[in-house]
C-alpha cells in the first residue's frame, strides 16, 4: 500500500521536549495557529513537502500523561482517538527519558502507529548518556529516530519514517505492556465485556478497560450509557478490592507503579547514565535565583526589566507610529476635499487603524520577553518564588506578571495569562488586569492631583489610587475563584526546567504569532468600535454651529484687532464650535442622558461625555475635558486646563478624587474588552463583567466623592 | 511521617499518596510513586511552596499539596559536611586578617 499523497501527523511531547521546535524546524514557515474545538488552546499546523508527498503536522499541547485532569490532556487524546492521525510522533527529551516514556508508555497502550523521536540528541551526547536504540526499541515495539531540532539533525530521517509507516512499508510492534496479576486480568475481564457491546465495535477495548480501572471520568461517561455497564461496574469493583486486598492500594495507583517499573527495567537495560553525577549549571543558578534571601529581589529586578523592556523601549515606537499615522492623515486630508469624508478617512478609519496598531510594539516586545523567560526556564521559577502571595487571593503564581503587565497597558497583559493552565485562573487573572491602573490612566491622574492638590499631596493621591486598583483587582480574583469560578485550580505541582538557552527563532516566531493573532482578532473587533464612537462624537452634525463659526471667523477677521489677537480670537471660536458640535453629537446627548446616574459621583453632563469618548482610550478623557472646558474660557485656550477645572465652580476636589477613582475602575478600552472577548472566548462573561466594573466604579466614586465632601 | 515534616536537606522515601485526586495524579504523572527517594531541596523565599528532587527531576509543590504525601526518613542532612569545613575555612580566614 502507498501513494497517497497526504498524511497527517500528531506532535505528541512532554511540555519541554523541545517539540515546538522541532516543529518549527520540519515546517518552517507553513503554518498557521488555530484553537481546537470549544478551548482556547492553540493548535499548530504546518506542512512540509518531502519526497513529493505532503506531511501535514498537528503540534498538540504538551503533556505529561493522558489523564482527564487537564484540558492539555484531553485535547491531545481525543485529537488521537478522533482523528486518527497516520503516525503519531512521540518527542522524547533525550537527557530525561525516564519521565519522558511515561507518555510513550500511555501512547503504546492506545495502540497507535508510534514513532519516536529521540530529541535533543546533542545534549545527550555532550552529557555523556549513552542510549542502546535498538533495545530501547525492541522493547517499545515503534521505531526511534535521533533527532535534534537545534542542530536541524535528523529531520529527514524522522520525515522518512513517517513515510514508510504511513505505507505500511515499516510494522509497528503495537507492544503490550503486561500489568501486575490483579491488575491484568481486571482489564481482560473487562475488555471482554466491552467487546461484546455493539455500540462500542472498533474502539479499544483494551484501552478503554485500562482508562476505567484509572478511574478515568471521560471514559466513564461514555461507557456508561450502554447496557454492558451494570456488569462493567461489578467488574471493577472487583478489581478494587482484590487490589486494595493485595497491594493496599487502588487500580490507579498500581497501573502508575506498572508503568514506571516498565520503564524503570527499559532504563536499566538501555541507558547508562555517566558515574560522577555533579552538580549542574542549573544547581548553581537555583543557588543563587531561588535563594532565600536573593530570591525575591531577583524575581522584581525580572519583572521590572520585562516591564521597562516592554514599555520603557516600546515608548518610542509607538509615539513613531502614531506620528506616522497622524503623517498619513495631514498628507490625505487636503486631498479630500469634502469635509465629512475627509472627517471619515482621516478622523475614523485612520484613526481607528492607529488605534490598534499603536499596541503592536508593547504586544511584541512583552512577547520577546515572556517566551524569552518561559523558554529559557525562569518563567516556573517566578511562580515557586511569589506563589505564595498570589495563593493568597486564589490565583496562582504565574499570574503575577501578567498582572504587573496591566499597569502599561491591559491588552498584551490579558494575552500573557496564556501561560496559565487553569481556564478558572485564566478567568480570574484577566478579570483582575483591568484594575491594575493602566498608562494611558495616568494623564488624568497627573492633570487632576496636579490642579486640585499642593504637589506634595498629589503624588500619595495618586499612589493611593494606584493602590485601591491592586487592592479591587485582588479582591475580584479573590471573590471570583472562591465563587463562581472555585473549582478546577490548578494544582501547584510544578517540573523546574533545566536552564536553557532559547533559541532566536523560537522567540522571534512566538512574538510574531502574537502580534498576527492580536491584528486578526481583536484588531477587527476594535477598529469597529473605536469608528463607532468617532461616529457618535461626530454624528449628528449641526449646521447651524457651522454658520455661526464662519459668521464668528468673518467677524474677528474684520475686527480692528492685533493680528495676534485675532489668532487667538479664532482659536477661541473653532474650539467653541468644536465643544458644541461635541455636545450636539450622540456622545454629548449621551452624557447629557447620563447626568442623572452620575450627578451623585459629583459629575455633570460634561465629565459624563468625557467618560464616553473615554471608552475608545482612555488618554481621550483628558482631550474630551480639555475640549468641553474651554467653552466660555476666551484666550485661555486647552494648554491651561488645570486651571480651568480649578476656577470651574462644578468641578471641586472632592470631584476631581471621585472622577479618578471612577476612570480607574470603570470599563477599561474598547481594546482590552476586546481582546477580553478574544481570550475568554464568549461574550457573556465579559458582558457581565462591564456590568460588575461599572458598579464598583460607581460605589467606589460615589463613597469617595461622599467622604471627600464630609472631610472638607 | 509526612513529606511536610522533613527539613530542608532530607532525604526521603516516598510510602503513600493520599492527596486530592488531580494532584495525585500530577504526582504520580511526574513519577512520584511508592519507593521514590526524594531530597528536600529548598522552601521558597516566602515559605512555601517547597522543591523537591528526585530521579533528576526538581518538582515545587505547595505545602497543602504535599501534605497527603507520606514518606520514611532515609536521613537528615543538617550540618552537611562540606558547609562545616567551609565556615572553618573562613574562621581562620577571619583570624589571620
Amino acid at each position: 500500500m502507498s501513494g497517497r499523497d497526504d498524511i497527517t501527523v500528531a506532535l505528541t511531547g512532554n511540555p519541554n521536549a523541545g517539540k515546538s521546535s522541532l516543529f518549527n524546524a520540519i515546517t518552517g514557515a507553513h503554518q498557521r495557529v488555530g484553537n481546537f474545538p470549544g478551548v482556547t488552546i492553540e493548535k499548530h499546523e504546518g506542512y512540509t513537502d518531502f519526497q513529493g508527498r505532503r506531511i501535514t503536522l498537528v503540534d498538540l499541547p504538551g503533556t505529561y500523561s493522558l489523564t482527564p485532569y487537564s484540558p492539555e490532556e484531553i485535547v491531545t487524546r481525543r485529537y488521537i482517538i478522533d482523528e486518527k492521525p497516520d503516525v503519531v510522533v512521540n518527542v522524547l527529551e533525550g537527557s530525561n527519558l525516564e519521565r519522558n516514556l511515561l507518555l510513550t508508555v500511555q501512547l503504546m497502550e492506545m495502540e497507535v502507529d508510534l514513532l519516536v523521536a529521540l530529541n535533543m540528541i546533542d545534549e545527550v551526547e555532550e552529557k555523556g548518556i549513552s542510549i542502546d536504540v535498538k533495545q530501547l526499541q525492541k522493547l517499545l515495539g515503534s521505531h526511534i529516530v535521533p533527532t535534534s531540532a537545534r542542530q536541524k539533525r535528523g529531520i529527514d530521517a524522522l520525515l522518512g519514517h513517517i513515510l514508510r509507516i504511513a505505507d505500511g512499508s515499516i510494522e509497528i510492534g503495537k507492544n503490550k505492556l503486561a500489568f501486575s496479576p490483579e491488575v491484568e486480568q481486571a482489564v481482560e475481564k473487562i475488555a471482554a465485556l466491552l467487546s461484546h457491546e455493539r455500540e462500542l465495535d472498533g474502539k479499544n477495548h483494551r484501552w478503554l478497560a485500562i482508562k476505567l480501572l484509572e478511574n478515568d471520568r471521560e471514559v466513564y461517561q461514555d461507557v456508561q450509557k450502554y447496557p454492558v455497564w451494570v456488569k462493567v461496574e461489578l467488574a471493577l469493583q472487583e478489581a478494587i478490592t482484590e487490589c486494595e486486598r493485595m497491594h493496599r492500594t487502588d487500580p490507579e495507583l498500581l497501573i502508575t507503579e506498572d508503568r514506571h517499573a516498565f520503564i524503570r527495567g527499559a532504563m536499566q537495560e538501555c541507558v547508562s547514565l555517566p558515574n560522577a553525577e555533579k552538580a549542574s549549571l542549573t544547581d548553581h543558578i537555583d543557588m543563587v535565583v531561588l535563594n532565600r534571601g536573593l530570591g525575591l529581589p531577583v524575581f522584581f529586578a525580572v519583572v521590572w526589566s520585562i516591564f521597562q523592556m516592554t514599555f520603557t523601549l516600546g515608548a518610542p515606537l509607538t509615539k513613531g507610529l502614531q506620528f506616522l499615522f497622524g503623517l498619513a492623515g495631514r498628507s490625505l486630508a487636503p486631498l479630500l476635499p469634502d469635509p465629512l469624508v475627509r472627517s471619515i478617512i482621516v478622523d475614523g478609519v485612520l484613526a481607528g487603524v492607529g488605534g490598534v496598531v499603536v499596541y503592536l510594539p508593547n504586544i511584541v516586545l512583552l512577547f520577546i520577553g515572556l517566551s524569552f523567560l518561559e523558554a529559557s526556564g525562569y518563567m516556573a521559577r517566578a511562580a515557586f518564588v511569589i506563589d505564595k502571595v498570589m495563593h493568597r487571593f486564589g490565583l496562582h503564581g504565574k499570574s503575577f506578571i501578567p498582572m504587573v503587565t496591566g499597569f502599561g497597558c491591559s491588552i498584551p497583559a490579558i494575552m500573557a495569562t496564556r501561560t496559565l493552565k487553569s481556564r478558572s485562573d485564566r478567568l480570574a487573572t484577566i478579570m483582575a488586569i483591568p484594575f491594575m491602573s493602566c498608562g494611558a490612566k495616568l494623564p488624568l491622574y497627573v492633570l487632576l492631583a496636579g490642579a486640585f492638590f499642593p504637589p506634595a499631596t498629589a503624588a500619595n493621591v495618586m499612589f493611593g489610587i494606584y493602590l485601591l486598583g491592586i487592592g479591587v483587582g485582588l479582591w475580584t480574583a479573590w471573590m471570583l475563584k472562591s465563587t463562581i469560578l472555585k473549582s478546577d485550580s490548578e494544582p501547584f505541582v510544578m517540573e523546574l526546567p533545566p536552564y536553557r538557552w532559547p533559541t532566536i527563532a523560537s522567540v522571534i516566531f512566538q512574538a510574531r504569532m502574537k502580534a498576527v493573532m492580536y491584528l486578526k482578532k481583536a484588531g477587527t473587533l476594535i477598529l469597529a468600535a473605536v469608528m463607532l464612537i468617532w461616529a457618535a462624537s461626530n454624528f449628528p452634525h449641526s449646521r447651524e454651529i457651522d454658520a455661526r463659526l464662519t459668521r464668528d471667523k468673518a467677524r474677528i477677521q474684520t475686527s480692528a484687532a492685533l493680528p495676534e489677537a485675532k489668532a487667538a480670537q479664532l482659536v477661541t471660536a473653532a474650539t467653541r464650535a468644536q465643544a458644541d458640535q461635541l455636545e450636539y453629537s450622540i456622545a454629548g446627548r449621551g452624557g447629557k442622558l447620563l447626568e442623572p446616574l452620575i450627578r451623585p459621583l459629583g459629575f455633570d453632563w460634561r465629565i459624563g461625555i468625557a467618560l464616553v469618548t473615554g471608552l475608545a482610550a482612555k488618554e481621550v478623557v483628558v482631550s474630551t475635558l480639555g475640549t468641553i472646558y474651554s467653552i466660555g474660557h476666551a484666550g485661555q485656550g486647552a494648554a491651561d486646563l488645570s486651571s480651568i477645572l480649578r476656577s470651574d465652580p462644578g468641578f471641586s476636589q472632592a470631584t476631581a478624587l471621585s472622577l479618578m477613582v471612577f476612570v480607574l475602575l470603570y470599563i477599561p478600552c474598547v481594546a482590552s474588552i476586546g481582546v477580553m472577548k478574544k481570550e475568554v472566548g464568549a461574550w457573556k462573561p465579559v458582558l457581565a463583567y462591564t456590568g460588575y466594573v461599572l458598579l464598583v466604579a460607581w460605589v467606589a466614586s460615589f463613597l469617595t466623592y461622599r467622604l471627600a465632601l464630609l472631610m472638607r | 511521617m509526612k513529606l511536610t515534616e522533613l527539613n530542608v536537606g532530607d532525604r526521603a522515601e516516598v510510602n503513600a499518596l493520599g492527596s486530592e485526586p488531580k494532584v495525585r495524579r500530577r504526582l504520580m504523572d511526574l513519577g512520584l510513586i511508592r519507593g521514590t527517594v526524594l531530597k528536600v531541596l529548598r522552601v521558597a523565599p516566602l515559605g512555601d511552596p517547597v522543591e523537591i528532587v528526585y530521579k533528576g527531576l526538581y518538582l515545587t509543590l505547595r505545602k497543602s499539596e504535599a501534605e497527603g504525601i507520606g514518606v520514611n526518613l532515609i536521613e537528615s542532612d543538617n550540618a552537611p559536611e562540606g558547609k562545616g569545613k567551609r565556615m572553618n575555612a573562613l574562621m581562620r580566614f577571619g583570624r589571620a586578617s
